[in-house]
Order: structure tokens, then C-alpha cells, then sequence
């Protein structure tokens, strides 16, 4: 708010760069963020409040720098300023197709879900990485992501605070609604268990448009103050969905989104995870789900997305469902034909693709290896075409066994299987 | 028709009460309440602009004047995107009964006509004088009342006349008595007073010292702008 830089002025970096300050983009409890250019080319200026310049935040930062981002997602600081009191640093600037997930809240963005599950996975994604190397990012909340509502890409910023798990050298502890309950009690600080929580209550948020512990206990509240807030989010937890609790169930009229997406939109296996990340995770914080759970369990969401026959909405396929109603117009629909691998299901949709992750389990779920098709002599008949390198082999219900090399389609037909090499599929 | 992407609405939020409190007396008369008025209308942009930002909140807007007397400018709430200031003068040679105005916002800010479930209401009191009135016993049923309590409470001084003293009593925090000593300072700490929206609905990163539930809400006092000080009494 003081807006401490002026437009036109000059900042000499430690490596010798020349920033130009352009003009004011923002606030925050930390510092300032300012349009800067070097070069001709814009980036983003992370000025610090002087109570917060000290000398454990320019540490944290140089030590950020040497190590360098763990995975491109991350608007990772790449150049200090300091002296004399002051403190900032240079990253990337967001492009302008990235959204917050404030917009998503408020409606202001509509991604599809398709794009917003991508988006959800990618986030993950870029957080497994970072805890992949030891470290954590201590303060995950609506405020640092930020995606592209067409194509789910992801960018997260404020990695300002990153650090290594299980240490105490951060200033911060994360943000209200987002915090693990052992830290909002004053019990634990952030860690990578603690990151999991977060993670888990901002996917909840994204993909529910709510947030998992405010329900009738949220709604008895007056005034939603932080005393309110460290009782609902520390003291006393308690999932809006607990299958033992049902004290604290959504509200109609206040909570109806989080009634509407858990009840009709979403596949049991999601809700799994949710449920143990919201039940057993809020105390057992070895119990949370992983992120290689998480990236599982949406890579199969995304493979799981089908459209209603009759309005075109997109619907997500569940295992545990024999019938599936569409949200949107009601129609029953019956269980749509599916490829299963190992526990993955990929639906036989129009557009379904089998990714590099359904057959090699790696999380590439953008490396295309076979996709659905229709047979050009017989467009009532659909196949699974091979768009890998490597033949397959198909197996159909009798047992017999055909080569299918690269280019080739097979038809679907149920108890007919494909085997991938790395992997075997049957068609359900 | 647009397609339906996904069911549902936008995140659930709380209404935000944000009163305006504004000193109409005599001293306030020509170049101080153009000054408010200025300075309202040049903050409200960024405030709107901030306010959309916000999922958890929705903004409503109060105008309290006072002088002789106290009275609403807005009879009813008005939600902030909707919401324009409508210049306001300050009466030639009338008192500073900020006594009443402390009723008529403790009458607000009782259930009804206040809502039973809110954020943390925000008063924001402009005054360049004293109180001429026996302001103390409003102040207190105020300062008592649940809403009240919970309330956040920021005052600007207006020139080096305000009776800091009794804005303090207000506020309750001596950091939250804010001086404006030139029409700039006061554009200046009223966009900061305006951006209290933010932390109330959607409290920020908290820091490893804070201690958790101390206050009712964060503030970062830390970017309160710094008054001019000694500057000139200029207006």
C-alpha cells in the first residue's frame, strides 16, 4: 500500500543487472510486486517490507538461487537485490492467461472440467516435485496458484518461502483455511505433511468451489473472525462429509456447492481421498494422501470424463457405479464401455486417449499412445488405434492373438484385451 | 445459449460491513470535507476493483455523518459494486457530536437490524475535532456490544486538531489512529483503511510469530503509509 518504488526507478542487482521499475502490480503480507524490465524484457519484482528485509529471508532467497526451481511450474526467484536495508528479488512475470483461483471462486473463469482437472494435476505435479527434493513450500493457499482456465496449465509463485522440510529457518506459516490443524493449534510447523494438508484443502476448493470443514459448524458461527477460524480450522476440525460425523454437513443456502459437486458430479475414488485427507489425515499426519495418490487418482479422473448423450455436459466415469445421472439435465445413463489398466479406467469416449502414464505408470499424462477411433469401413465400429512406437498385442475374447504394430486400430469389444509390453488392458 | 460448464455458484461468503464515519462538523467546512470527498472518490475504484477479487466477502457499504447531529446518508446497506459516493458538506458552524453518531452505530450494529452471521464489521471514522457531545456512554454500549467487540475500528485524524485521544478509545490501538495531515496523506490512508476488506475476509499468510487468535483479525500495520509528521498543517 505504501507502494515503496516509484515508477522509473533504477535497482542495481547483485549480479549487476539494471531493473527499471514500471509500475505497481500488488501487495502482500510480505512485500510488494512490482512490473519491472532489464533489457527490454518485463519481469516480476518481489519488494520486501523493511521489517521483513532480514538477513534469514536474504539467506532463504540465496540459498533458492543456488539450488535452483525444481520443476518449470514454479515462478522461482532468479536474481537478488539487497543492500542497505532493503530486499527483493527478480522472477518471472506471470503471462496474462493465467487466472487466480479467486476468479475460478467467483465464476469468473469456467473451465471445463477436463481443464480444470488438468489443472489440478499439474499443481500437484509441480508440489511433488518440490517435495521431491527434500523441500517445502510452506504456505500452498488460493493465492499462489494460478492456471489457464483453457488448457490447465499451471504457474505458482510466492516460492519466496521454500525451504527444506522438517526446518525452522522460514517466516511463515501459512494462511488461515489452509493450514494444517496441528500448526493453527501452534503444535507443529510446516513441513511436507503439513504442504499435504494444504494441498489437499485447495484441491478441494478448486474442485468444489468450497472449502471441506465449513458446514453447519461454520454456519452457527456469528462472526467468521480468527478465533472462529482457529476452531473450525485447528481445535476442533471436522469434514463437512464425515461418514462417523455428521455434525458438521453442508448447509442448503450456504454451502450448496459443496452439495451439489460431492453428491453428483464426482467419482467415488475422488471422494476416497478426500474423505481420508479430511478424517484420519486431519490428526494422522503420516496417514494424509500422497501426491503420487493424488496424480494417480487424477490421471483416472481425467481419463474418466465422458458427455452426457443428451445435453453434452461433461460427466466423470465411477468404478463403483453401475447407472450414471447426468448433473446437469438427469438422464440415466448406463455404465459407457471402459478400458481397464491395472486399477486405471480409461472411458471409451470419442476423444479418449490411452496416455504414456496408463501403461507405464510414470504421470505422463501427456504423451499420447493410443487413441479411440472409429473404423473408416464401419464408423459404427470403434477401435483403439496404435499411436506408440511399439506393436502391440491384442487378445480377443477367445484368446486368439493378433500383432498390432504402430498406425493400426483393434476394435472394442468386451473381455477383448490389448497388451501393452509394459502393461495389459481389457476392454469392459 | 452459453454452455454449462460445471453446476453450482461462487464460494459461499459472509456479508462485510464497512461503515464510513464522517465528521461533518464546522472545522470540517470547504477544503477538509472536499478533501473526504476527494479522497473517497479516489480510493473507491481500487476498492471495487479489490473487493472482486474477494470470494468469501460480500461488501456492503454504510454512511455515517455527523455533526449537530448524527444521521445515515445510507438508509440501507448498499453493496459496494453498486455503491457511489455522493459529495457531502459540512455544516457552518455546527458541533461534533460524535456521541450521537456512536449511537446510531451501535444501533447498526445490534441483531436486527445487523445480520446474525458476518464478517467482522469495519468502522472507519473521520474526524479533525472533539467530540462536543458526552460521547463516552454510547462509546462504551458501542465498544460492549457483541458486533462492536468484534469490530475492526480505524480512525483518521484529520490535521493536527483531531482529538487523537478519544480516537484512540475508539480504535482501542494507538496504531489504528492513522494521521492525515494534507489532502494526499488522506487519499493515501484512506485506500489503506479500504484495503481491510482483504485480510477480514480472506486473512493472509501468517507469520511464525504471530500468535495465533491474538487479535480478531491481522492487520499489516506495517504498510499503514507514514504521515508527514511534522509536514505543514496544509489544507
Amino acid at each position: 500500500m505504501n507502494e515503496q518504488l516509484q515508477p522509473g526507478a533504477v535497482l542495481t542487482s547483485q549480479c549487476g543487472a539494471q531493473y527499471t521499475v514500471e509500475k505497481f502490480l500488488g501487495d502482500g503480507a510480505q512485500g510488494e510486486v512490482y512490473d519491472v524490465t532489464c533489457g527490454g524484457r518485463h519481469y516480476a519484482l518481489k519488494w520486501y517490507y523493511p521489517h521483513v528485509a532480514i538477513l534469514a529471508q536474504k539467506k532463504a532467497l540465496e540459498e533458492l538461487l543456488r539450488r535452483g526451481s525444481p520443476d518449470s511450474r514454479f515462478l522461482w526467484p532468479q536474481d537478488l537485490l539487497s543492500g542497505g536495508g532493503d530486499l527483493g528479488y527478480i522472477m518471472p512475470l506471470r503471462p496474462s492467461r493465467y487466472k487466480g483461483i479467486n476468479a475460478l471462486l467467483k465464476r469468473r473463469v469456467e473451465p471445463s472440467f477436463a481443464a480444470l482437472s488438468r489443472a489440478v494435476y499439474n499443481m500437484t505435479q509441480a508440489y511433488e516435485k518440490l517435495h521431491a527434493e527434500g523441500l517445502c513450500y510452506r504456505d500452498i493457499s488460493r493465492g499462489n496458484v494460478f492456471f489457464d482456465p483453457d488448457t490447465g496449465d499451471v504457474l505458482i509463485c510466492d516460492t519466496d518461502n521454500v525451504s527444506p522440510s522438517g526446518t525452522y529457518d522460514s517466516l511463515i506459516n501459512g494462511t488461515p483455511r489452509f493450514m494444517a490443524p496441528e500448526i493453527v493449534r501452534g503444535e507443529a510447523r510446516p513441513s511436507r505433511e503439513t504442504d499435504l494438508f494444504s494441498l489437499a484443502v485447495l484441491m478441494f476448493y478448486m474442485l468444489m468451489v468450497a472449502h471441506p470443514l465449513e458446514g453447519q459448524l461454520e454456519a452457527n458461527i456469528r462472526c467468521l473472525d480468527t478465533p472462529a477460524m482457529n476452531q473450525l480450522f485447528g481445535t476442533a476440525p471436522v469434514f463437512i462429509y464425515d461418514p462417523n460425523n455428521d455434525s458438521n454437513r453442508p448447509v442448503p443456502g450456504y454451502h450448496d456447492n459443496a452439495i451439489v459437486f460431492w453428491n453428483t458430479v464426482y467419482p467415488q475414488q475422488l471422494k476416497d481421498l478426500f474423505t481420508r485427507s479430511f478424517t484420519t489425515g486431519l490428526c494422522a499426519v503420516n496417514q494424509r494422501v500422497t501426491e503420487k495418490e493424488w496424480l494417480r487418482a487424477l490421471a483416472n479422473l481425467i481419463s474418466g470424463i465422458f458427455r452426457c448423450p443428451n445435453c453434452g455436459c461433461e460427466l466423470f466415469y465411477d468404478e463403483t457405479k453401475e447407472d450414471h445421472v447426468c448433473w446437469n439435465c438427469g438422464l440415466a445413463i448406463r455404465k459407457p464401455p471402459a478400458l481397464a489398466i491395472g486399477k486405471d479406467r480409461i472411458v471409451l469416449w470419442r476423444n479418449a486417449k490411452v496416455y504414456a502414464h496408463h501403461v507405464r505408470g510414470d504421470f505422463d499424462i501427456t504423451t499420447i499412445l493410443g487413441s479411440a477411433v472409429a473404423n473408416p469401413h464401419d464408423p459404427q465400429q470403434r477401435g483403439i488405434r496404435n499411436d506408440s512406437a511399439d506393436n502391440w498385442v491384442y487378445i480377443r475374447p477367445d484368446g486368439t492373438k493378433t500383432i498390432l504394430p504402430p498406425g493400426r486400430s483393434a476394435a472394442i469389444a468386451p473381455g477383448a484385451k490389448i497388451d501393452f509390453g509394459q502393461a495389459v488392458g481389457e476392454f469392459l | 445459449m452459453t454452455e454449462i460448464m460445471r453446476p453450482g455458484g461462487a464460494l459461499g461468503n459472509r456479508p462485510l460491513h464497512f461503515f464510513w464515519i464522517v465528521d461533518c462538523s464546522g472545522s470540517m467546512i470547504e477544503d477538509r470535507i472536499a478533501a473526504v470527498n476527494h479522497a473517497i472518490t479516489t480510493v473507491l475504484p481500487s476498492m471495487r476493483e479489490a473487493a472482486e477479487e474477494e470470494a468469501d466477502a460480500q461488501v456492503l457499504i454504510h454512511i455515517l455523518k455527523f455533526s449537530d447531529s448524527a444521521a445515515w446518508i445510507t438508509p440501507a446497506p448498499v453493496p459496494l459494486e453498486s455503491f457511489e459516493w455522493t459529495n457531502m458538506d459540512a455544516d457552518q458552524g455546527a458541533l461534533t457530536s460524535m456521541g450521537k453518531a456512536f449511537e446510531l452505530l451501535a444501533g447498526q450494529l445490534t441483531i436486527p437490524p445487523m445480520t446474525e452471521r458476518a464478517l467482522p464489521p469495519v468502522l472507519v471514522l473521520l474526524s479533525d475535532g472533539q467530540p462536543t457531545d458526552d460521547y463516552k456512554p454510547p462509546l462504551e454500549k458501542l465498544l460492549n456490544l457483541p458486533w462492536g467487540t468484534k469490530a475492526v475500528r480505524v480512525a483518521i485524524a484529520i490535521g493536527k486538531g483531531a482529538d487523537v485521544g478519544v480516537l484512540q478509545e475508539f480504535t482501542g490501538n494507538g496504531e489504528l489512529v492513522l494521521q492525515a495531515n494534507s489532502p494526499e496523506e488522506l487519499v493515501k490512508m484512506i485506500r489503506w483503511t479500504s484495503t481491510i476488506i482483504k485480510p477480514v475476509s480472506n486473512p493472509p499468510s501468517r507469520g511464525i510469530d504471530e500468535a495465533a487468535g491474538e487479535s480478531n483479525v491481522a492487520l499489516n500495520t506495517a504498510s499503514i503509509p507514514r504521515s508527514g509528521g511534522t509536514a505543514m498543517d496544509v489544507w
